[in-house]
């Protein structure tokens, strides 16, 4: 097995990729696809990435096609539908690989490694490679040949909301990166930013990043607040809402289109809007719940980044990727099996401000999760921009998977590294909490605060809100969310 | 007794007929007519009088006294008097008829008349010839002919008209003092004048009675009101942005804007259509039908590029062999489209102003600091669609039948060469519809741009519309 990329690097070397995110402005994109037009894209894979930003490109004007494994191709699989359904050119690797200028490869990560060295030696010399997670790069230590340049393009968003956006005429937050290791010819920055206007991620903004940074933290934040606490905060409040006597199908709905709701106020406004869509007394209520939590959870947070740091997490999960996934399969099978998961919605009304009022404690854990993986990527030599992007910016989007889709299939698509780390977390956070969930009612799930009246103390509010509002995610969040409102959605 | 018609057709002279009328006017109710000019408004009210030849249906409980003021009924009045002045063998000169008399004719309580009389403050000219009064005195004449018959029906069409603010606030509120007693029709041409005793809207277009409102049903009211305001404003379509930034690169005039060679539409084996030959020259209004699944919305996607199969066929839009690397912002920016499917779309929160800029940029939502220009022509929309009260609504707070009407300002903002309309009336009721089509037929009559319109009814076309193609 190749070496950890990242721990063949000196601290310092290690330091200042962690650091590296920029917000790029609209200006640097003025050259459009120019650096991309007339050379030949191939895409390997065809699944919801692979097809979706292949739309992308050939609607911006761009030479796109697909390869697929020979396999693939005589079975006439699933991605083999995909790709000429929609009019695309598929050939095999051979057919393909030696005509193309760029190579995409939108294969699932743990396919990285059999699939690069496959095809590497197939590329003509000068060729790019193209990620959209560097995982392998990073984690699994690929080494790509000197001739080639190696970028990355990650949209933040599944593939059904990179066309989606596309279509709508805006697209969605995109990160680049360049590998310098592989830099050649130093084009490497021209062809990610042009890729990135192809796929119209220029429009929502566009984070410059590296390939350590990106893996780093992203590999944090799906498997703590992203994915992790929601799936275990999903499991709690419902169970609990069981035993308080709520009814089952209210609570099932409660929680599946809560996480949404409550996550839709904190894209627009961070914790601090969130928070503020409490009453007074709620409001005391959440951050309360909040700073417990993020005082028994603190240690479980350290440990999910010192693993991803040390590469202790990588090597578990290829370990089980090396086992047939046995691990993964099994959880996600466990997943299906969770009395959440096997309530269905209740067809009632929820109110918008219900979902808040009735579920102060989900509030509280959003809140919880989102800063202490904040502070733990930050704390770790992320810089404030990342840790921004894959905490609080993310939330919204797997939220709004579970609203669709529930757990199971929340699971099923979000990378399978995402939900390996999910599980993980999911396994300790349900123990750890187990004790404060205790003493917890159906005041702040399900029922909402039973109190007459809606006085507080002032002295205490100041300090909640003066809390709220100087966390550290907040100022950077309002930052980022002032660039973005100039290209963003003008509401 | 109601009054009621039945199916009733009335001829009035050989250019106009009231057609099919099915109204019926219960006790207690106060009936205002509304529809654009010449559309039967004041034939409507002047059947209840009697007046017509009815061809065919049914009249029946109509009152024996009812009053008729009308600057029909007041021309006829006046046409009798000079009449008289012909008919006048003696070589002398006819004062005619003093009002004194005109008034006295039909009067059924002379009491009442001096009452109205001094209410009116005509006094001053009771002893003058009628027909030598002002458009003003013989309107309120009438009016107090009308009012002293003590009718069971009051048939006033455009009472208000020629008078001054002091005598239209005490008519108001006469009528309103009367209306307990008295069942009155009034033919208003603005719906704001309606006095609030009226209970009902009636709206007239072309001899048709299409629409009857319950003056208590806020939304279809409103409806009326803006459909009323589309069929009557003299607003034109608002001219696009004429900035560098919004201006559309010209295209070829010799060239087709659209030229499918075999096109198809292919899934697994499944055929939709196929080796369907199409071109639409610039200013060509089309229409396309079939039934449903024939692939009409899957050709359309073809011409815009939503298709993806775009890519294998032999496509020319608008200047670009498709698949050459063009990119599909370049395609749109030619066309102007509205679908269902494009206001389902709307799901995000955009104010209504927003959506029609968004026309400028093809973009669902809109992404772009709005310019000046940009801004003041979307008021000009508003204007012309009656929406301009409501510029800051969120879209998705909107009627359905509204939202319709905003998409297709969207799509006409910028003037494109090629305007598709898939089945714009699907999911509207009759009245939403009439407002989609009028505002349609304004675009057809004001604009160089050629119309694709789809629907599924072969039978049921525009006016203006030429070519055909059936799937």
């Amino acid at each position: 097995m190749s070496q950890n990329y990242f721990n063949t690097l000196s601290l310092r070397e290690q330091l200042a990729e962690l650091k590296k995110c920029r917000f790029m402005h609209m200006s640097e994109f003025s050259d459009g696809v120019a650096a991309l037009k007339g050379k030949k894209m191939v895409v390997i894979g065809c699944g919801a990435q692979g097809l979706n930003q292949g739309l992308n490109l050939r609607d911006s004007g761009l030479d796109v096609s697909y390869t697929l494994r020979a396999a693939a191709i005589e079975e006439k699989r699933q991605s083999w539908k995909n790709a000429t359904e929609n009019g695309f050119t598929v050939g095999t690797y051979e057919e393909l690989i030696p005509t193309a200028d760029v190579v995409l490869n939108l294969t699932p990560d743990k396919q990285h490694t059999h699939v690069v060295n496959t095809v590497m030696p197939l590329m003509k010399q000068g060729a790019c490679l193209s990620y959209s997670h560097g995982f392998n790069i990073v984690e699994e230590g690929m080494q790509v040949r000197d001739d080639l340049t190696v970028i990355m393009v990650a949209p933040k968003c599944p593939g059904s909301e990179v066309r989606a956006e596309y279509v709508r005429g805006f697209g969605v937050p995109t990160l680049i990166a360049v590998h310098e290791d592989n830099d050649p010819k130093g084009e490497g920055l021209a062809l990610a930013k042009a890729y990135a206007v192809g796929t119209g991620g220029h429009k929502a903004g566009v984070l410059m990043s590296s390939f350590i940074a990106e893996v780093k933290s992203d590999l944090m934040g799906e498997q703590t607040i992203l994915c992790g606490m929601l799936q275990t905060g999903s499991l709690l409040c419902f169970d609990k809402m069981i035993a308080e006597g709520v009814d089952a199908g209210y609570a099932s709905k409660l929680i599946q289109y809560g996480w949404e709701t409550v996550t839709e106020a904190l894209k627009y406004g961070g914790v601090t809007n969130m928070m503020d869509r409490l009453s007074n007394p709620a409001k005391i209520r959440a951050f309360d719940l909040a700073e417990e939590m993020k005082a028994i959870m603190r240690p479980l947070y350290h440990k999910h980044q010192d693993d991803i740091m040390t590469g202790h997490f990588s090597k578990t999960m290829m370990a089980d990727w090396a086992n047939d996934d046995k691990n993964l399969l099994g959880w996600r099978a466990d997943t299906a099996e969770t009395a959440f998961e096997k309530t269905p919605a209740g067809d009632m009304e929820i109110s918008e401000q219900e979902y808040f009022d009735n579920g102060i404690l989900m509030v509280a854990m959003v809140k919880a999760g989102v800063e202490l993986a904040f502070e733990t990527m930050t704390d770790a030599g992320i810089i404030a921009d990342s840790a921004y992007y894959e905490s609080l910016h993310e939330t919204p989007l797997i939220a709004n998977t579970i609203a669709r889709k529930k757990l199971y299939e929340m699971n099923a698509t979000i990378s399978d590294t995402a939900e390996y780390g999910c599980y993980l977390y999911n396994h300790a956070c349900v123990p750890l909490l187990g004790d404060f969930m205790t003493g917890i009612k159906s005041d702040v799930i399900g029922r909402g605060l039973d109190v007459e009246d809606m006085g507080v103390d002032n002295s205490r509010l100041i300090e909640v809100n003066a809390a709220i509002r100087s966390h550290p995610v907040e100022a950077i969040g309002a930052e980022l969310r002032g660039y973005m409102s100039d290209m963003k959605k003008i509401v | 007794m109601p009054t009621s018609l039945q199916n009733l057709t009335v001829n009035f002279d050989e250019r106009f007929d009231l057609k099919n009328i099915d109204w019926r006017l219960e006790s207690g109710q106060h009936w205002l007519i509304s529809g654009p000019n010449g559309a039967g408004k004041s034939a409507l009210a002047a059947v209840l009088t009697g007046a017509g030849k009815v061809a065919s249906g049914e009249i029946s409980g109509l009152p024996q006294h009812v009053g008729w003021v009308s600057f029909e009924a007041q021309a006829e009045l006046i046409a009798a008097e000079l009449k008289k002045d012909d008919a006048d063998i003696m070589d002398v000169i006819s004062e005619g008829t003093p009002v004194r008399e005109i008034l006295a004719q039909e009067s059924r309580d002379l009491v009442l008349i001096d009452e109205l009389v001094a209410k009116f403050e005509l006094g001053y000219l009771l002893d003058r010839a009628f027909r030598k009064l002002s458009t003003g005195e013989t309107r309120k004449v009438m009016l107090i002919r009308a009012l002293s018959n003590q009718p069971d029906l009051l048939v006033l069409d455009e009472p208000f008209e020629g008078l001054d603010v002091k005598t239209h606030a005490m008519l108001h509120d006469y009528l309103s003092a009367l209306s307990p007693n008295v069942q009155i029709v009034m033919v208003l041409n603005r719906l704001d004048e309606c006095p609030d005793f009226v209970t009902d809207v009636a709206y007239v277009e072309q001899g048709k009675l299409l629409h009857q409102v319950k003056r208590t049903d806020q939304a279809a009211l409103a409806e009326l009101h803006q459909l009323l305001h589309l069929k009557t404003t003299d607003l034109e379509i608002p001219p696009t942005d004429p900035t560098a930034e919004n201006k559309l690169p010209p295209l070829d005039p010799a060239q087709p804007l659209v030229r499918l060679t075999g096109a198809a539409i292919k899934y697994d084996d499944t055929v939709i259509f196929e080796g369907l030959d199409w071109t639409i020259e610039p200013g060509e209004h089309w229409q396309l039908s079939g039934p449903n699944g024939s692939g009409k919305t899957g050709l359309l996607s073809l011409i815009t590029g939503d298709h993806p199969q775009c890519y294998v066929n032999d496509i020319f839009v608008f200047g670009f062999q498709r698949g050459s690397g063009e990119s599909i912002w370049q395609i749109k920016q030619y066309i102007g489209y509205v679908s269902t499917a494009l206001q389902w779309e709307h799901r995000v929160s955009v104010s209504v102003r927003n959506v029609i800029i968004s026309g400028f940029y093809d973009s669902i939502g809109l992404y772009h600091k709005p310019s000046e220009t940009e801004k003041a022509i979307a008021v000009q929309w508003l204007d012309l669609l009656g929406m301009t009260a409501r510029a800051d609504e969120p879209f998705n707070k909107l009627s359905y039948g509204d939202q319709r009407l905003l998409l297709i300002a969207r799509a006409m903002v910028k003037h494109p060469p090629l305007l598709i309309l898939d089945e714009p009336c699907l999911g509207l009721d009759e009245m939403n519809r009439q407002l989609v089509l009028a505002l349609i037929e304004k675009i057809c009559a004001s604009s160089g741009t050629a119309v694709l319109y789809v629907n599924h009814h072969p039978h049921d076309h525009i006016k203006g519309i030429e070519h055909f193609l059936s799937l």
